[in-house]
């Protein structure tokens, strides 16, 4: 399902996505894409932020009410603080235009490998040569156990949960210290994720597993 | 300056006022009428005003009201009370006053220049907006061609993608020279960055030029930078690395610490810049031997540095070439 005003964008967006869906619908305004997510409840919500009818996020927050669909934003806007809104209000990932064809693939093929999978949850996560084992909390690579830090532990477990989807630091840091004062320790949040990188990494420089959204959060590939 | 012959005008008449019938007064009408004339003078006229017209009116109100009369001494010890307790009160309201009034005035200032703020914001956005839509378009187009076999669609996609480079460091300029560029530094491991910027140039033809390494693999560099823009600065550097260096030559990104700075090291084999004077190189990048782009991605690079307590510094290269460094602060190291 696309929302998206510019008629060649959308031409580009339903050919790049008929490989993996059977049927692409398309709406020009967020009126007409509210009624059709509504009436056809599709797998997947493409949604451009510069609709002329209604605001992004506005239309994003209603969408998240009802729908249970990822929601990847189109989104030609420079301001890294305006994803980080739509993503606090339940956007699952976003992409910049322009964008390349082969990158939105693989996002929403992520976006929904992890939709078919979050409605059973599984208690071991694989990635690469790890092994995760959620009920134990351990980490394994072929075999042998890596160590982590508690927080080091929660970091990559709500990354790896939440694969394919990009999470802003206040959320990744609401799950990891849940409960805790909001405060000035997120800004360690960076540190922790550095620590994390070498130790699951092989190239700190070239990172496989978890990948940074400049200004905005991390995002975990691992599964893809 | 109006104010000033009004107000003492309206003084010496409240004066005369009271005076034709000072046998009635008790001391507390006097005070609280002068009071009166002191706040109206310092609202419209400010505080020198009040001010000076509270000394005056201290000096009348011994005078003229407090026996014996037309003189400067007070018989009732009880009076310099009420005289001094007077002139207290007309000196701090008149300085509330004032202050109240420097608040609205700060207030209003700042109002204005948040709204100038959100517009040109808005005005971004839009010109961002209008200019990526047809190039999302003419890539994702030339991406559907390039399927088919057409090796001239992968030069359409690319050269697409400069343009948008264009188009975001020209609207990164005009941010700048609006003022409008908020930095924020955060404690930011280096690994992360130079990752990012490994990530950037994966999608590109040239990436194999690109040899990225840490001075020491081992440690880990904690900055205190704003990730965004410092992003942006290494960025353009390596962008005009490798565009004016030959095209087998390869590109050095380097990052470490050293003297309590973190360093980011952007090496060249380019014509170097020594020919301009290397002062001049930094400002107007490479002038007219090289592109418009350079030199706004420089002078961009330079300005984001300076708002986060950096530099980027310049050196011709040993056998030839540039050599960027770009200077940050560390973060402080109690981090946990």
């Amino acid at each position: 399902m696309i929302i998206e005003d510019d008629p060649p964008i959308r031409r580009v967006l339903r050919h790049a996505l008929e490989s993996d869906f059977d049927r692409v619908l398309e709406a020009g305004t967020a009126a007409a894409g509210i009624d059709l997510v509504a009436s056809e409840q599709p797998a997947l919500v493409v949604l451009d932020l510069g609709l002329p009818d209604a605001e992004g996020v506005e239309v994003c927050r209603e969408l998240r009410a009802w729908c249970v669909a990822p929601i990847l934003i189109l989104s030609a806007r420079h301001s890294e603080s305006e994803k980080v809104t739509l993503l606090d209000a339940g956007a699952d990932d976003y992409i910049t235009k322009p964008f390349s064809t082969v990158e939105l693939q693989a996002r929403v093929r992520a976006l929904l490998r992890r939709a078919s999978v979050g409605n059973a949850p599984s208690l071991r996560i694989e990635f690469g040569p790890y092994v995760m084992d959620l009920a134990g909390r351990t980490l394994r690579r072929d075999g042998e156990i890596v160590h982590l830090t508690p927080i080091e532990w929660e970091l990559l477990r709500t990354l790896a949960v939440n694969a394919g989807r990009t999470l802003t630091h206040t959320q990744l840091f609401g799950a990891v210290w849940a409960g805790r004062r909001y405060g000035d320790a997120q800004q360690y949040l960076r540190t922790h994720i550095a620590n994390l990188r070498r130790k699951i990494e092989d190239d700190v420089l070239d990172p496989r597993y978890v990948v940074t959204e400049p200004g905005i959060g991390y995002r975990f590939a691992g599964t893809s | 300056m109006v104010m000033w012959p009004v107000w003492t005008l309206a003084l010496v008449a409240v004066t005369l006022l009271l005076l034709s019938f000072r046998a009635d007064l008790d001391k507390a009408h006097v005070i609280l009428v002068f009071l009166l004339v002191i706040l109206g003078a310092s609202a419209a006229g400010g505080r020198a005003l009040g001010v000076v017209l509270s000394l005056v009116a201290f000096v009348i109100f011994d005078l003229v009201f407090l026996p014996p009369y037309g003189t400067l001494v007070v018989r009732n010890p009880l009076d310099w009370l009420a005289l001094v307790a007077f002139l207290v009160t007309s000196l701090v309201a008149a300085q509330l006053l004032y202050m109240a009034r420097a608040q609205r005035a700060a207030v209003e200032r700042e109002m204005a220049a948040r709204e100038g703020e959100r517009l040109k914001d808005a005005l971004l956005a839009a010109v961002s907006h209008d200019l990526r839509t047809p190039l999302t378009s003419i890539k994702g187009l030339a991406h559907e061609l390039s399927q088919d076999g057409d090796e001239r669609a992968a030069i359409i996609e690319e050269e697409a993608d400069r343009l948008n480079r264009l188009v975001t460091d020209l609207l990164d300029a005009a941010r700048m020279s609006a003022g409008n560029f908020p930095v924020a530094p955060q404690p930011n491991a280096l690994d992360d960055l130079l990752g990012v910027v490994v990530r950037q140039f994966a999608g590109r033809a040239d990436r194999n030029r690109l040899e990225v390494s840490l001075d020491r693999p081992d440690e880990l560099v904690i900055g205190m930078f704003d990730f965004v823009q410092t992003l942006r600065i290494v960025t353009n550097l390596v962008e005009n690395a490798l565009k004016y260096s030959p095209v087998d030559a390869h590109v050095q990104l380097s990052g470490g610490a050293e003297g309590g700075r973190m360093v980011v090291r952007i090496s060249d084999r380019g014509p170097g810049v020594a020919e301009h004077g290397e002062s001049r190189a930094l400002d107007t990048a490479y002038g007219d031997t090289r592109s418009v782009s350079a030199g706004l991605g420089l002078s961009i690079a330079r300005g984001l540095a300076a708002a986060q307590h950096g530099s980027v510094d310049y050196e011709a290269r040993a056998g030839g070439g540039s050599v960027f460094t770009l200077f940050l602060p560390l973060a402080e190291p109690d981090a946990p």
